[in-house]
């Protein structure tokens, strides 16, 4: 349903130009690529021609570092440098045991105390040196491909000979440089530098947290948690934009294995910022972002100190209240008792999904709900069985750490699937019929597509056998009418359900939603508060409103929704329905409208 | 039928829109920025108290004390039967209203619930706005809130 944004050739070619704007792509891709297939292995090979520059990678580096240097001075001083470095035992970054900056400090960048400042300082100035003959500032731009075979790099010795592993320290101290550039860096690229693990790079969100592209293309990064080093979450790299990981195993694998959805999936979560992957566009839903310049030009209001209203009853509109009683007297000991009868009333697509929050509410806590001797099961409660189970478990998406694939087998789809699924969760007893205040209920109609569902949402507690403990719960649900013939109909269901939404939670009192006027700090007197009169739209705008709602029904039946608006009074939303109810009979719907209208909320109306 | 792509986008957005939706509700520019996530078709009932599209939502903050939500746990399904589909959301968490406990009097006992934390259940329907083109790179849709049901639980 939702397809990626297919690559088109217009889409590709503007990520294409942005990537080479930002520097993350070279001009001609293709003739690179095929020379880099010339030469197997890429990396080592160019190490044995190192005598040859590469035609295919013009970088500012090689005019600067010149073949014409004397070798053996560069030998020389490398040799000295490296003897000096392996004796300078202060020169090093905490958590370092061996390398050229083996025992840097982690500040030694800017300079803290140190035995040996000189020769720190040498080696940073060095690095220095390197960031800045990498350093495009029109760009904005830091080309960081390649460090070991660069040629100033290895006549200065700043990587240790023979080393294969890790230069987490080298980046370090790198990033750290960059931080200090300006124009603020916006564009790295780490390219075939053989990283294999993220911590080798766990400096750079550090460093540089508002970096917006970021090319990784041609290292060696295998797992997903290699990129959870430098992930989108907890201030690290939050803004980025574009990133490429071209040519690592994490995405040749996938790709390989006919995965590239996944894959996609897997990068995307971990980078909500994130717009274009490998030079293709994320697919994504948007919302209006508030913009920061309207954020400065709000005027300093004082806030409130009581609520604008009372906790209210259970709300229902648009919808006959038999039918959610009904429903959820039915639903609920079922639920309870025969959960494989529920087959019935899911419509044969519907979605089912649980989530545990397994937080210990404050309120319930200093009332002793989860402690007291006089709730002794509560102790006895374990969320094991709600987090795991065999068909998946708690599909909490705020500590969804399975990825995409748990995310996937945690939405139950169909009624047969969902009828298994909720059968093998913990055995319940909801007191719908016992205690009606310790259960609460919001349910008005919602347009989707061209039909009317019911949106209903439900909140009240539970008894978790065989501990007998008290679990809170919060239950969301879209309805629709069942239609005549349906399974649901069939066996005297009015609704069917599309989509249902499980939150268990620990116990909370249901004095909660206990009508009446709530207090924002102790001691703040209990005044009831009168519900904000919800004053009529403006004529033009009911009229705008009117046009724009029945925009989306098809012509038929809208000639008799306008009529049903004008007689009625009703809107839109409520005239459709009310047709609904009607089979599109124009005078019945009227007949049935004149019987109930004492009935209906104001909101019912245009 | 859902496609694992259709699901794991849906995910996203929902995650994308719980940061956004709570951030820009405990903002000093609550009152101006959150309706936008609305339009004036969008229905919300709040504690059971029904308020109608943007300007619902501008009334109901203009009279609501300063908000800090902590997001405990959040789902969302794809509906089928719009292309795309519209996303149904909820999400568990806490509340706190005006200073919290640190604000309430001297003299309150300790055993008083009142500024504590409270425990909300909120869930929304988010639809595709047909009328927004898509602004940036991949942008499938331009999604608001089409209802709003919103209840302190604990």
């Amino acid at each position: 349903m939702l397809s990626s944004p297919s690559p088109a050739p217009s889409g590709r070619s503007i990520a294409a130009s942005a990537l080479r704007r930002a520097g993350l792509m070279e001009r001609d891709r293709d003739e690179r690529m095929r020379d880099v297939s010339d030469k197997p292995g890429g990396r080592k090979g160019t190490q044995k021609s190192r005598s040859r520059a590469h035609p295919h990678r013009p970088r500012a580096i090689d005019a600067v570092t010149g073949k014409d240097l004397p070798g053996a001075s560069n030998a020389s001083r490398a040799s000295m440098l490296a003897n000096r470095l392996a004796t300078g035992e202060s020169i090093a970054i905490r958590g370092a045991s061996k390398g050229t900056l083996g025992r840097l400090r982690r500040n030694a960048v800017s300079g803290g105390p140190s035995t040996d400042i000189a020769t720190e300082s040498r080696v940073i100035g060095l690095w220095r040196e390197f960031v800045n003959k990498r350093w495009n500032s029109s760009a904005k731009f830091l080309n960081l491909e390649r460090i070991a075979e660069d040629e100033y790099v290895r006549r200065n010795a700043l990587i240790p000979a023979g080393s294969s592993g890790s230069l987490h320290k080298e980046f370090s101290v790198i990033f750290k440089l960059a931080s200090k550039l300006t124009p603020e860096v916006e564009t790295v690229s780490l390219a075939h530098n053989n990283i294999i693990s993220g911590s080798t790079i766990i400096g750079l969100p550090r460093y540089l947290p508002k970096l917006a592209n970021l090319s990784l293309e041609g290292n060696k990064l295998r797992m997903w948690k290699d990129l959870d080093y430098i992930s989108g979450r907890r201030g690290k790299l939050e803004h980025l934009r574009e990133l490429v990981l071209v040519g690592n195993p994490l995405r040749e694998l996938e790709y390989g294995n006919h995965q590239p959805d996944r894959y996609k999936g897997e990068i995307a979560r971990r980078f909500p910022s994130l717009e274009i992957l490998d030079s293709e566009a994320i697919a994504k839903i948007a919302f209006d972002v508030p913009q920061a310049s309207t954020s400065t030009a709000a005027p300093a209001q004082p806030a409130a100190t009581t609520f604008p209203c009372e906790m209210g009853s259970s709300f229902l509109t648009g919808v006959d209240g038999g039918i959610i009683s009904n429903f959820f007297m039915r639903f609920f000991p079922l639920f309870d008792t025969q959960r494989s009868a529920l087959v019935d009333v899911y419509h044969s697509e519907a979605t089912f999904s649980f989530s545990a929050n397994t937080t210990i509410p404050a309120r319930a806590r200093i009332e002793g709900y989860h402690t007291s001797k006089e709730m002794p099961n509560q102790r006895k409660l374990e969320w094991s069985h709600w987090l795991i189970g065999i068909h998946g478990g708690s599909r909490n998406l705020n500590r969804m750490g399975g990825g995409v694939e748990k995310m996937t087998k945690t939405l139950h789809v169909g009624s047969e699937e969902i009828v298994k699924t909720i059968s093998a969760l913990p055995s319940t007893r909801h007191d719908v019929a016992g205690a009606p205040e310790k259960f609460c209920v919001d349910a008005f109609p919602v347009t989707h597509g061209d039909s009317m569902h019911l949106f209903v949402t439900v909140h009240g507690q539970f008894i978790e056998e065989p501990v007998h403990g008290i679990r809170s719960f919060d239950r969301s649900f879209m309805l629709a009418p069942a239609p005549e013939g349906s399974r649901a109909k069939q066996n005297g269901w009015d609704v069917m359900i599309l989509s249902d939404q499980l939150v268990v939670r620990a116990y909370s009192s249901h004095e909660a939603w206990k009508p009446g006027p709530m207090r924002v700090q102790a001691g703040d007197p209990l005044v009831p508060v009168a519900s904000p009169a919800q004053l009529p739209p403006a004529n033009a705008q009911a009229q705008g409103q009117l046009q724009e709602a029945l925009s989306s029904i098809p012509e038929p039946q809208r000639s008799l929704v306008m009529q049903i608006c004008q007689r009625t009074g009703l809107n839109v939303a409520f005239a459709v329905q009310c047709l609904e109810g009607n089979g599109w009979d124009l005078e019945r719907a009227i007949a049935n409208f004149e019987q109930v209208k004492g009935t209906l909320a104001r909101d019912a109306f245009l | 039928m859902l496609t694992k792509n259709d699901i794991e986008i849906a995910t996203r957005a929902a995650d994308h829109f719980t940061r956004l939706y709570y951030a820009t509700y405990d903002s000093a520019t609550r009152v101006d920025d959150l309706p936008k996530l609305y339009r004036p078709s969008s229905a919300l009932v709040w504690n059971g108290k029904p308020f109608q599209g943007s300007d619902g939502v501008r009334k109901l903050l203009s009279g609501m004390p300063i908000t800090k939500h902590d997001v405990q746990s959040f789902d969302c399904h794809p509906i089928p039967g719009s292309q795309p589909p519209s996303l149904m959301v909820i999400v568990s968490g806490t509340v706190v209203h005006g200073k919290g406990p640190t604000g309430n009097p001297p003299n309150t006992p300790v055993k008083s619930i009142d500024g504590q934390p409270r425990v909300f259940s909120q869930t929304f329907m988010l639809v595709p706005d047909p009328n927004a083109p898509p602004t940036t790179t991949g942008e499938v849709a331009k999604y608001y809130v089409s209802a709003d049901a919103m209840r302190f639980v604990g």
